[in-house]
């Protein structure tokens, strides 16, 4: 794989690892496409971003993941604005608060639409890009929820466990045609999403961004950020069914 | 102006507790409720006037002395009234309630590349405390004080109305409020402004100040153009090298001067380090300066630090987060701690330009004549500001840090030392800061304002708190 030098795109990119992301791509002299719902913060983020590194890097494109029938043609757009896209992070996520009686159809549709569709949307639109140029990343970031079905968030765990399972399958897609797929599951970050859950040893977003994007650079299939999840999750998946729903985690 | 005191006054409930000042050496028995909304501080009030009995408000509680006591009264903590409600990532402007704290709100503006424009050096104080006191930071030279980033603010008066207040809707009351130690009202919402910054970093220099008065010539020859200015001061040293320190210079970066500045927008990685050399949790240190403290080694600690300044010089200038820089009193969680059974007080002097070198080396030399040395001392150039019970003068403040003895005598002793001191700072048209002082007496309060300004803030009380509900400890002691 030669230098990477074409344009970025990061939906999710108005706060937390998406933010990250796209300032360390910034930082590092790429043009990076700043996609997110919340116009207001994405517009000053991607102010803030090219005020601190006094050029113009980054470009803010209001989004909604959950606009499936908007990607193509916006991906259009910013290839046409920005130049050929060779990297695309999926970083969007909701993850309501959900009670532990509660089984709320509307909220269940807004994780699977956003979690799940949003990145099959992002994916498929790279995916025809990159595979008729033989070159191309694509990085979806999901969640160590998604290794097991939990009393806490059922269908975040679903979404995120359908978006990994969708991610694998256009990994040994694309694989022979030399683009890249690689599966980020984050554990505790320190994140707005995050901020009322009091995560101990959270690690910070720019943290995980440095580690997702070794990971891209060491082209990994699937990675753990931090690491340590891998021995974590890899424990909490041994944990048979019957025992595992006796207990809270 | 709307009325809130529907509230049922009934339904809610004092807790019995004993509340202190930040320093631990003055406090007393209170009753303290905790509200979360406007309603409840109004039905507090309420409940207060139908008992007859005063009424303190407190903020976050890093007042030093009794600004935020009420000795046998009772006390509206409003820790819980901490909702940051709306912050503008374009304009960086911040709707708060007054329980949000420093933390909370560079928290938020960091991440878009806003820093307070004011902060103190601790991150613990709270929006309403900030005002109440009018706090200032290392750039009270440059910036003036927290009540000039005031937008607005809701002041709800002890007889239950709600007043919407800015500098042009009502300056009397803008400017008294704000500094007004908390006699007028209780602030309920707060309007912040904060400045743009272009990196998560400062550039930072150490300077080595031989003494006193090459400490006082930094601070004149760079506040022209340097964005933060304060000097730790060796208090003990005496002869031809007292009032030596070492002086931190801070600046802001411009656009494009630190690209890598942008990934320390992340509010994580402006936090201070929760452990020493990455290995020692910080909440482990306050034993080791306690046993300093308590076997007279504080000279000897003074000495190391000065010492070390060399070496920090050498390497100057260097790049630290905006939080690393500030917040110096948040290394070590509960430092103030080691001054424990007796705890600390705070006399922080602010002396005019003309007369400080004079009047801050007689306060030195004093303190030491009389062997109450401080452990710490900090040098820090001051602007004057608009408000009415304001603290600010065209000079220098020196804040120095006393342990107080548990033993009376001692105790004694060190009250008369700094009612000494003050008068020799008033002498000189000197101030002093309510968020600190624990030793004025009521014949000082209108020497430090001057009648008029005094007058002009008793009309003020007896305007908004005509029965004079709102009372401290501090206010009985100046007799407000």
């Amino acid at each position: 794989m030669g230098p990477r030098t074409g344009t970025c795109l990061v939906v999710g990119a108005s706060s937390g690892i998406g933010l990250a992301l796209a300032r360390r791509l910034a930082l590092s002299g790429r043009k990076v496409a700043m996609l997110a719902r919340r116009e207001r913060e994405l517009a000053a983020q991607a102010a803030t971003t090219n005020d601190v590194l006094g050029r113009q890097a980054a470009f803010a494109y209001a989004h909604d993941a959950a606009d499936l029938d908007a990607v193509e043609s916006l991906f259009a757009r910013i290839e046409q604005d920005l130049g050929p896209v060779d990297e695309v992070h999926f970083v969007a996520g909701v993850m309501p608060d959900v009670a532990i009686d509660e089984f709320d159809l509307g909220k269940d549709r807004q994780q699977v639409q956003v979690n799940m569709l949003g990145c099959i949307a992002w994916g498929n639109a790279a995916a025809r890009r990159f595979l008729a140029r033989k070159a191309g990343c694509f990085v979806g970031v999901s969640s160590v929820a998604g290794d097991r079905g939990r009393v806490g968030r059922p269908v975040y765990n679903a979404s995120k466990a359908g978006m990994d399972c969708y991610l694998e399958a256009l990994r040994n897609r694309l694989w022979r045609h030399g683009v890249q797929v690689t599966t980020i599951r984050p554990g505790f970050v320190e994140t707005p999403m995050t901020a009322g859950l009091k995560l101990k040893g959270a690690i910070p977003a720019d943290k995980a961004a440095e580690l997702i994007l070794r990971a891209r650079d060491r082209r990994k299939a699937v990675a753990y950020v931090p690491g340590k999840w891998r021995l974590i999750m890899t424990v909490i998946k041994l944990i048979p069914s019957f025992l595992f729903r006796r207990l809270s985690i | 102006m709307t009325d809130t005191t529907a509230t049922d006054a009934a339904a809610i409930s004092w807790r019995d507790e004993d509340v202190r000042g930040f320093g631990m050496a003055i406090g007393g028995r209170a009753q303290v409720l905790r509200p979360t909304t406007a309603e409840q501080v109004a039905a507090a009030f309420a409940d207060a006037r139908a008992r007859g009995v005063p009424i303190a408000l407190r903020g976050a509680g890093c007042s030093y002395g009794d600004a935020a006591t009420n000795d046998g009264g009772l006390v509206l903590d409003l820790s819980r009234m901490n909702r940051l409600l709306d912050f503008d990532p374009a304009t960086g402007v911040a709707v708060c309630e007054p329980g949000v704290t420093v933390r909370d709100l560079w928290r938020r503006s960091v991440a878009h590349g806003f820093w307070p424009r004011v902060v103190s050096g601790t991150m613990a104080v709270s929006m309403g405390g900030a005002a109440a006191m009018n706090i200032h930071g290392k750039n009270n030279f440059a910036l003036g004080s927290f009540g000039e980033c005031v937008r607005s603010f809701e002041l709800l008066t002890p007889r239950g109305e709600l007043v919407r207040c800015t500098r042009a809707s009502d300056p009397d009351l803008f400017h008294a409020a704000i500094g007004g130690f908390g006699m007028l009202g209780c602030m309920t919402r707060l309007e912040i402004e904060t400045k743009r910054v272009h990196s998560g970093r400062l550039r930072v220099s150490a300077i080595v100040a031989k003494d006193l008065e090459h400490n006082l010539q930094i601070l004149e020859d760079m506040r022209g153009e340097a964005d933060y200015l304060v000097s730790w001061l060796d208090l003990h040293a005496r002869g031809a090298g007292l009032g030596r320190g070492l002086m931190h210079r801070a600046d802001q970066l411009g656009p494009g001067e630190d690209p890598e500045g942008l990934r320390f927008l992340d509010p994580a990685l402006q936090d201070v380090p929760p452990n020493l050399f990455g290995l020692v949790p910080k909440g482990w240190l306050w034993p080791g300066m306690w046993c300093a403290v308590h076997a007279g080694q504080v000279g000897l600690v003074n000495w190391l630090k000065f010492q070390a300044g060399f070496a920090e010089a050498r390497k100057s200038p260097y790049l630290q987060t905006h939080g690393a820089f500030h917040f110096l009193l948040d290394y070590v969680p509960r430092w103030q701690w080691m001054t424990k059974p007796g705890g600390l007080i705070q006399f922080q002097p602010f002396v005019p330009a003309a007369a400080g070198a004079r009047v801050l080396r007689t306060v030195i030399e004093k303190s030491q004549a009389a062997g109450h040395v401080p452990y710490l001392g900090v040098l820090k150039r001051h602007r004057p500001d608009p408000f009415l019970m304001t603290h600010a003068v065209d000079g220098y403040s020196l804040a120095m840090d006393f342990a107080v003895s548990a033993r009376k005598a001692q105790r004694e002793s060190l009250w008369r030392l700094c009612r000494e001191l003050a008068e020799v700072v008033l002498a000189a048209g000197g101030r002093f800061y309510y968020a600190k002082d624990a030793v004025l007496l009521a014949s000082s309060f209108p020497r430090v304002h001057g009648e008029p300004a005094v007058a002009a803030f008793r009309a003020q009380k007896a305007k908004w708190d005509p029965d004079r509900l709102l009372q401290t400890d501090l206010s009985r002691r100046l007799g407000v």
